[in-house]
Parts: C-alpha cells; structure tokens; sequence
C-alpha cells in the first residue's frame, strides 16, 4: 500500500533510518490502513449481503455469511409491491426544491458577504449568525415549525418539508459560496465593470461561471442533506403523499416486528446515490464536511 | 430603478437570505419562549393558559429530564473523545502516505454521509443477539455473546459505536488535510537541534493543527449533542431510558406527551447550552479573517 514516493518523504524525515524498521512500520501502516477499509466497508456490504437473503436465510443461526442462493424477492416486495417508489420519488422532489431554493438565495448572500463592505461590524455579526443558525439543534424549532405549518395547513405536505430543509441548507450554502467567492480575483469583474457592466452583469457573466465547480459542489451536499433527513420529516408528513424515504423505512421498524428483507433492500437502495455522490465531489469532501472552514 | 438597485445590491442580495433564517430560526426560538410560559394547548393555542415560570420549574424537580441531560453529555463527551482520540492517531501514523490516495479517502468518509436511517438499520442488523454477525463473531472467538441495544448495560455503548464507526473518518481526514498544510522549515530545523518525536508534536504539530482541530471538534460535539436518528432507530430511548437523548425526550413530550410547553421550556435550555459552549468555542478559533 505504501507508494514509492511515500517511501522517499519518509526519508527525508528521518535522516539515518534503519532499513528494517523502516519496512515495519510500512507494513504497520499497510495493515492499519487494510484494517480501517474493512471495518469502514463491513457493516454496508452486510447490508447488501443481507438485502439479497430469503425470508429463511435472514433468520440462519448462526448466520450466513455467504449466500449461495442470491433473490430479488426484497428488492421487488420493496418497490413493486409497496409504496417505495413514491416514498423515493418524494424524497428526491423535497431535494431538488430545496437545493434549487437554497442554492439561489444563498449564492446571492454568499456573494454579498465575499465582496461587500457594510457599516460598522454588521460584517462579523452577520457571518456569525449564520454560522450560529448551523449551530441550532433542529429539534428545539421544531416544536414552533409544527405549529407554523399548521396554522397555514401545510402539514404533511412536502412543500413543508423543502421550506423547513431551505432554512437548514443556507447557512451552509452562504459559508461555502462566500469561501468560493472570496477565491474568485476582484480584478475579473473590476474590470468588466469597467467595460460598462452593471456589478449584478459582472456577478452573473464573469463570475458565476467560474464559481460553478464550488456551486455544484455545494449543490450535491444539499441534495444528501434533505435526502438524509428523519426527524422533521418523522413529525411534520404522516401519509405516502408526503413521506420520504427515511419515514417509509422506519415505518417497517416496530417494537413487535422488524422487516429486516424489505428494510435491508430498501436501506441498500438509499445509499446508492450518496455513495455515487460521495465520489463525484470527492475533491470537495473535506471542504463541504468542514462547513468550509478547512480547504482540503 | 436600475442605478436604485445597483446602489443597494450589497442588502437586496442579502435580504431573501436573513429574511428566510428569521423566519425559520428566529421567529421559532421568540414564539418558544412565549410557549414555555404557558400551559399551552397545541390543539387550540387561545386556550392556553399563562403559568409564569412553572415549566421551567418542573426542569430542577424532573428526574426523565436530568437523564436525558445526563445521558446527552455522557454520549458527546466520550464519543467525541473517542473519536478525536482514534482519528488523531489514524491520521498521525498515515501521515503523507494516504495524501494523494483521494479513492481511499473517500471510502472512509461514507459512511457519515450515508442516510442516518440506513446506518441504524445495518447496524440493528450486526447487533441482532440471535441472528447478528457480532454475536457470530464473538461465539467464533469463544466469548460470551451480549444483548447489545437490547441491555441496559450495553445500549449506550452500542449508540456510540455507531456514532464511532460513523464519524472517526470525518475527524481523521480533517485532521490529515491540516498535516498537509504543515511546512516543512521547522521540522528541519528541531530535527537539527535533536528534538524528540513527542516534542515535536507538542511545540510544532499541536499548535499548527489548533484552528482545524477548534472546528472539527465544535461540528462534531454540535452533531453528537443533538443526536436522535439513532436511537429512534436503535433503542426508542431504551431498555429504561439508559439512552434517551435531549433530542429524543423533547420529541417525547412535546408529540407523545402533547406537552408542549414544557418541551419548549426543555428546548429553551438545550439552545441556551448551544449558544453557551459554540460562542466560547468560535470566539477561540477566531473568525474574522
């Protein structure tokens, strides 16, 4: 596992190393490494194991680990029979809205707070209670929320979910597109400006375009944000129409009675488009998980 | 109209966004503080009845309450200890070697991203006493099997194992792109002077890492201090209450119970414990620049 290169920085740390103590910690370091990939993969690839098991197999004791006899039968009583396609298809319409909604408003605050100045520390404040916003546990608005949505009938509605997940997302959006900003030279749009362009004409031609990697980036977090959330969606939707897929797959889940087939079937299909996503942004990773605090 | 909107771009571009966050934070929080003096009756709020400061009253006298509190603080303090402790050392001893391997480093970050709700359903899977791979492990090794989520001396291990599993790649990769950002010059120059490896972690490391290690730890406890997904998932806040959460128990009174002043009154402490430790906590690592 360790590269050649890897080898060679070594080195140049420490200056007069002993060749066979220098092999042992690679290999320390190799299994260390080997260990932690196992343990970080086991328990999803148990999932999928699980996911492919008859009714018989599932409740094997003790368990089996390989599956000779591979079905389908979870997969297709998950998204055939029940209602999973509709719990996903809710899932991904809460996602998008919020993440268009989300990404217009923040991108147009991030941008305010990269490159304007404002009076006295109005600035610092600002920022702070943004960040501060993040910094809530959901739970202690969400008692209010109920009530609010309530008042104007929206309960168990998805537009009540996408507008509760906009007010989750933009801090984040705002932080991460102001750090993207602040990358972005003044000098590009100074000088469009100069050209006769408005500064909104500059935002829109000059810079947004070069913002775009940051943006999409950010856009993918807030599509597995909302996509991953359980509580406000467990208290605010009650019924298939405005359920997500977290709900449906806790509703299988009761004191008396597990699903574990379906519920391992469907878990398998929610993580599919996180870890196709994980991957597309992975140069971002560090940066997005960091609520842009640290450039990775 | 055009030059009106150019000269005041700096507040309508900021307008829809603090428009939204008042609405959604801060209009929340102020009704709160009206509901947690009331006998409030969520079915029909003008019913409800003013009552001064007695739900905050029943806060001292509430024994569920001060588990919960108690359970919260216990869950964040060592998970997080365990986590910065695992993924500190991880990332120490990979050091440049897992720098540019950007696959790998990927992998291990999965599995915070993944749904919570498929987290706890893999993990309801390997905890399961009769059929669990974990109990098919520890037999194997010849140990005794355990009940897991289903016991009172196992379940708040077994939540923060999960937790541990789920967030210790998180603080290592933070962690590990900080140690890229080292120089080089003063290593050189303390391994001159003969300095030891622990020296050279305490007076060069320590202090270099500092602004990343201020951040991932305040993302980090902010996360584990509102923890609920799992043990709705995992325990329903069980056997006995040994794993209700803050979280959990607000959820509780305020829509199983329908207490909802009192939930508001629990909410308005656990915002005041937020607010509290993150201004303590940004004010170190300042923001301004």
């Amino acid at each position: 596992m360790s590269t050649p290169p890897a080898t060679s920085e070594a080195t140049r740390r420490a200056p007069i190393p002993g060749r066979t103590r220098q092999k042992a910690k690679a290999a320390l370091i190799a299994a260390v490494i080997v260990f932690a990939l196992v343990y970080t993969v086991f328990p999803v690839l148990w999932l999928l194991i699980n996911s492919f098991k008859t009714r018989l197999d599932m409740f094997a004791i003790p368990p089996i680990w390989l599956v000779t006899s591979p079905t389908l039968e979870n997969y297709y009583q998950t998204f055939v029979e029940r209602a999973y396609l509709t719990y996903m298809a809710n899932s991904l319409i809460v996602a998008v809205a919020t993440t268009v909604a989300s990404l217009v408003i923040g991108t147009m605050a991030g941008y305010a707070l990269a490159r304007f100045d404002y009076p006295g520390r109005m600035k610092f404040h600002l920022s702070f209670w943004i960040l501060s916003t993040r910094m809530m546990p959901p739970i202690v608005t969400i008692v209010p929320l109920y009530l609010f949505f309530a008042t104007l009938d929206l309960l168990n509605t998805k537009t009540a979910l996408a507008i509760a997940y906009t007010g989750f997302n933009l801090p984040f959006v705002i932080w991460m597109m102001k750090g993207y900003f602040a990358e972005i030279p003044r000098d590009l749009e100074e000088s469009a400006m100069v050209d006769g362009d408005t500064r909104l004409g500059a935002l829109i031609r000059i810079v947004l375009p070069l913002a775009k990697p940051g943006m999409v980036a950010t856009a993918i977090f807030c599509l597995i944000l909302s996509w991953n959330e359980l509580l406000f969606a467990l208290i605010i939707t009650e019924t298939t129409s405005a359920n997500t897929l977290p709900i449906g797959i806790a509703g299988r889940i009761t004191q008396y009675k597990v699903e574990w087939g379906e519920i391992s079937a469907a878990g398998f299909a929610a993580c599919v488009p996180i870890i196709i996503f994980a991957f597309v942004v992975q140069r971002h990773l560090v940066r997005g998980l960091s609520f842009g605090a640290v450039k990775g | 109209m055009e030059r009106w909107a150019e000269e005041h771009l700096r507040y309508l571009l900021l307008a829809p966004a603090v428009l939204v966050l008042l609405a959604l934070t801060v209009f929340p929080t102020v009704y709160m503080f009206t509901v947690a003096f009331q006998k409030f009756n969520p079915a029909d709020p003008s019913a409800s009845a003013f009552i001064g400061f007695a739900n905050f009253a029943r806060l001292l006298v509430d024994d569920k309450f001060h588990n919960a509190l108690f359970n919260t603080l216990f869950f964040t303090t060592v998970s997080v200890a365990a986590e910065f402790a695992l993924g500190l050392g991880f990332a120490l001893l990979v050091d440049k070697h897992l720098r540019r391997a950007n696959f790998i480093k990927t992998v291990l970050l999965i599995p915070m991203m993944l749904p919570p709700i498929a987290v706890a359903i893999t993990w309801k899977l390997l905890y399961q006493p009769q059929f669990g791979v974990l109990n098919d492990i520890l037999i194997r090794l010849g140990l005794e099997p355990l009940l897991w989520t289903s016991s009172v001396d196992t379940a708040m291990a077994s939540i923060i194992l999960v937790d541990i599993w789920e967030w210790t790649p998180f603080i290592f990769l933070m962690i590990l792109a900080g140690l890229a950002g080292l120089p080089d010059e003063p290593y050189e120059a303390a391994e001159l002077d003969g300095a030891s490896a622990w020296q050279k972690f305490r007076d060069l490391t320590w202090p270099f890492l500092r602004p990343v290690i201020t951040i991932t730890v305040l993302l980090r406890v902010m996360d584990a201090f509102r923890l609920f997904d799992q043990v709705y998932i995992l325990t329903r806040g069980g056997p006995a209450s040994v794993t209700e959460t803050l979280s959990y128990y607000i959820y509780k009174v305020a829509f199983r119970f329908f207490d909802t002043g009192y939930a508001a009154a629990i909410s308005l402490f656990m915002l005041a414990l937020t607010v509290v430790f993150s201004m303590w906590f940004i004010k170190r690592m300042r923001l301004e620049d």
